[in-house]
């Protein structure tokens, strides 16, 4: 544990550039780029080929046609003819280069190149691609000195006949200096347009790895911040409301979730404290005197050490019991079960009771839907809001359990009297006190009583409400408290 | 009666086998629960007490082993968990009754006699009748009887007495008429069991001399012949 904890803080701890190349979101960028990368030279070798492939097929093409008319002419009219064509069309204007050499003597017969293209000697037959020198014309028409030019060509050996032993060697060429050039701006075209998307892929990398990097450090950052012990602390949303702000909305709901069973665990036991102390200190203030008194003394303090006891007993109980139904234990026995039968039940079990101290306890039931949950729990949470009337409908005369449908498939549980009430306006607050369980309860137990009929109602999905309760004879209202159930599934 | 407590508290142990003793039991003491499944299988004990969370083998697999083997010995589950659902699954795996820690003392003598009271009579289903002095409740005609006095009682009160009767002598708290009775495993802060008890004392020893439901303080009630 305190190993792994170290590795992370380490993993934590390393230079911010080296955490951005092992984020999720640069090794994505990353890829793109590649991508992107791969696209663009696609892209261009496609663009290549479609262009100059086609140019340069062109250019072979017409030196193929001409080199077969240069060897029908010399088939048909020998050398003598085939000097002179080729004499004619040397001329520098247009890009067509030639040069025919006579056998065997190797003299330069005919063409405007210079010397013979050593890439001809070993491309016989076949196309060669070679540099030659051409005069450069200034803008008199004079010769202003040479430059070398790219060409391609193709060199040919004729016969007179095919055993002859006099053969004349062809090359023909095309300058090929423009579309050279255009090939070369348009490659160096590529190359920029490449760098450029690597160089933006990068850029836009790193500052958007950088940008949920700094959203994530928030969480990180909150998180650091509440297991150092500030819990109220929450994860600020961007207001982008996109993926992270879903996920910090998730965090923080889970947050609020664990805060509030903290918040309960922390109050059953300041609940333990408080409710445990007391009858504790009397305990102990009894036993230290009955050590000093007579025997009929100590009989009696043992007898109501026994009875404190006991109660200490029964409050634990109900703190225990309030933990679980909190933490959704005991949600297990939940069953469809029938709010009527509860009430006639607990009701029977009360009457003795409530007519003792002088209320007349009546049901009063329709037929009502089955709703689920557990009877135990239920019958238990009724139990609690009879002890309450019992307990707090000063002046009054009557309660009245009823049970009846809500809508069409919910159930309503509730206990009206016709005691003291409570104003509308203080209604809200006593439901708070029976939710949140915090303030200090004058009256030993009955505080409990409340946060656990909270916890039950929570546990079923049921609504806790406090309404007008029956009249009073001077015109009054009592108290009704209520557990409104939905439907059983 | 001759209880076997297996539990693995040595001072709770001690404390329960004291008051246990102390109300002229005798009691064996195993510590955890292989210890447990040895002793009783070694010796003929009435009633077993059983901790729910024990070192090497757990109450509920403890008792599961020895009612496979046909042990039919009455035994009660003590737990610090509690709830309906583990009083469920203890009753599942064989017992016959459960106490939730802490426990008052009384709580758990009360409960033991009723255990050895289910032995003593295991034919019960059989017993149609039950007397008291000159209290008789019929379970067939659903009456009751005090000196051959009818005595009209609520479904309810015939079954508060009905349970009572079948263990006469014996001291009954109000949590156990609550969950045998009325079939509830919470305590409701009102009085209401001694309400109903005093209801049920009115109709049946009112009139009469001698009081049969007494009230045993601090523990429960009782109803028996001898004072």
């Amino acid at each position: 544990m305190a190993a792994t904890q170290g590795l992370a803080r380490r993993s934590e701890g390393r230079a911010p550039i080296l955490r951005i190349f092992r984020t999720t979101s640069f090794r994505f960028t990353f890829f793109f780029v590649l991508l992107f990368t791969l696209a663009v030279g696609v892209l261009g070798a496609f663009v290549y080929r479609a262009s100059f492939g086609a140019a340069s097929g062109q250019t072979d093409q017409q030196i193929n046609a001409e080199l077969t008319a240069l060897a029908d002419l010399f088939a048909e009219n020998g050398p003598g003819m085939l000097t002179r064509v080729i004499r004619q069309r040397t001329v520098w204007r247009d890009d067509s280069i030639y040069m025919l050499i006579g056998a065997p003597s190797g003299a330069v017969l005919a063409g405007n190149l210079t010397a013979l293209p050593p890439e001809a000697l070993t491309a016989e037959g076949g196309f060669f691609d070679f540099s030659y020198e051409r005069p450069l014309l200034d803008a008199a028409g004079r010769e202003a000195g040479v430059v070398s030019r790219p060409a391609r060509g193709k060199v040919l050996r004729f016969r007179a006949t095919p055993d002859a032993e006099q053969s004349f060697l062809v090359v023909v060429a095309r300058d090929v200096a423009s579309r050279e050039f255009l090939r070369e701006r348009l490659a160096g075209l590529f190359q920029r347009i490449l760098a450029a998307t690597i160089v933006l892929g990068i850029v836009v990398g790193v500052l958007f790895s950088r940008s949920l990097l700094a959203r994530v450090e928030t969480v990180n950052k909150t998180a650091r911040a509440i297991r150092a012990g500030d819990f109220s602390r929450r994860i600020p949303r961007s207001g982008a409301n996109d993926e992270l702000d879903h996920l910090s909305e998730n965090l923080n709901s889970m947050l609020d979730q664990i805060e509030r069973l903290m918040t309960g665990m922390r109050d059953v036991s300041d609940n333990i404290a408080h409710d445990l102390r007391s009858p504790l200190t009397r305990i102990r203030n009894r036993l230290t005197d009955a050590a000093k008194a007579g025997p009929d003394e100590r009989d009696n303090a043992l007898q109501a050490t026994l009875e404190d006891t006991d109660r200490m007993l029964a409050t634990f109980n109900a703190l225990l019991s309030i933990a679980r139904i909190r933490s959704g234990e005991g949600a297990g026995a939940m069953a469809p079960i029938d709010i009527v039968a509860v009430a006639e039940e607990m009701t029977e079990l009360y009457e003795p009771a409530a007519q003792d101290a002088g209320f007349s306890l009546t049901l009063s039931s329709k037929p009502t839907p089955l709703v689920k949950g557990s009877r135990e729990l239920v019958s238990q949470a009724l139990a609690n809001f009879l002890d309450n009337a019992l307990k707090y409908a000063v002046g009054g005369t009557r309660i009245e359990v009823c049970a009846e449908p809500d809508g069409a498939k919910g159930a309503v549980l509730s206990v009206s009297d016709d005691g003291e009430g409570v104003a509308p306006e203080d209604r809200e607050r006593v439901l708070e006190r029976f939710v949140r369980l915090e303030e200090s309860r004058s009256t030993p137990g009955s505080g409990l009583g409340l946060s656990l009929v909270a916890a039950i109602a929570r546990a079923h999905g049921a609504a806790l409400e406090l309404k007008d309760g029956l009249e009073r004879p001077d015109g009054g209202v009592g108290l009704c408290i209520l557990l409104r159930f939905s439907a059983a599934d | 009666m001759r209880i076997l407590l297996i539990e693995d508290d040595a001072e709770a142990a001690a404390y329960a086998a004291k008051g246990l003793r102390e109300a002229g039991h005798v009691v064996e003491h195993a510590l955890d629960g292989e210890a447990g499944i040895n002793m009783a299988g070694a010796g003929d004990y009435d009633a077993y007490i059983i901790d729910r969370m024990l070192p090497k083998a757990d109450g509920l697999s403890v008792l599961a082993r020895r009612r496979d083997g046909g042990d039919e010995t009455p035994a009660l589950f003590l737990s610090a968990l509690g709830e309906v659902d583990d009083r469920v699954s203890g009753l599942k795996a064989g017992g016959d009754d459960y106490l939730v820690k802490p426990y008052a003392l009384q709580e758990l003598l009360a409960r033991v006699e009723a255990l050895g009271r289910r032995r003593s009579a295991p034919a019960a289903g059989v017993t149609t009748r039950y007397q008291v002095a000159d209290l008789e409740l019929d379970l067939l005609s659903r009456t009751v009887r005090r000196a051959s006095q009818k005595i009209d009682l609520q479904p309810r009160e015939f079954r508060l007495l009905e349970y009572l009767m079948r263990h006469a002598g014996q001291v009954v708290t109000r949590t156990m008429l609550l969950e045998n009775v009325w079939e509830y495993h919470f305590d409701p802060q009102t009085n209401v069991i001694d309400v109903h008890i005093s209801r049920l004392r009115s109709k049946i020893d009112k009139d009469f001399d001698k009081p049969l439901l007494k009230t045993v303080r601090g523990a429960g009630y009782s109803i028996s012949e001898d004072d």
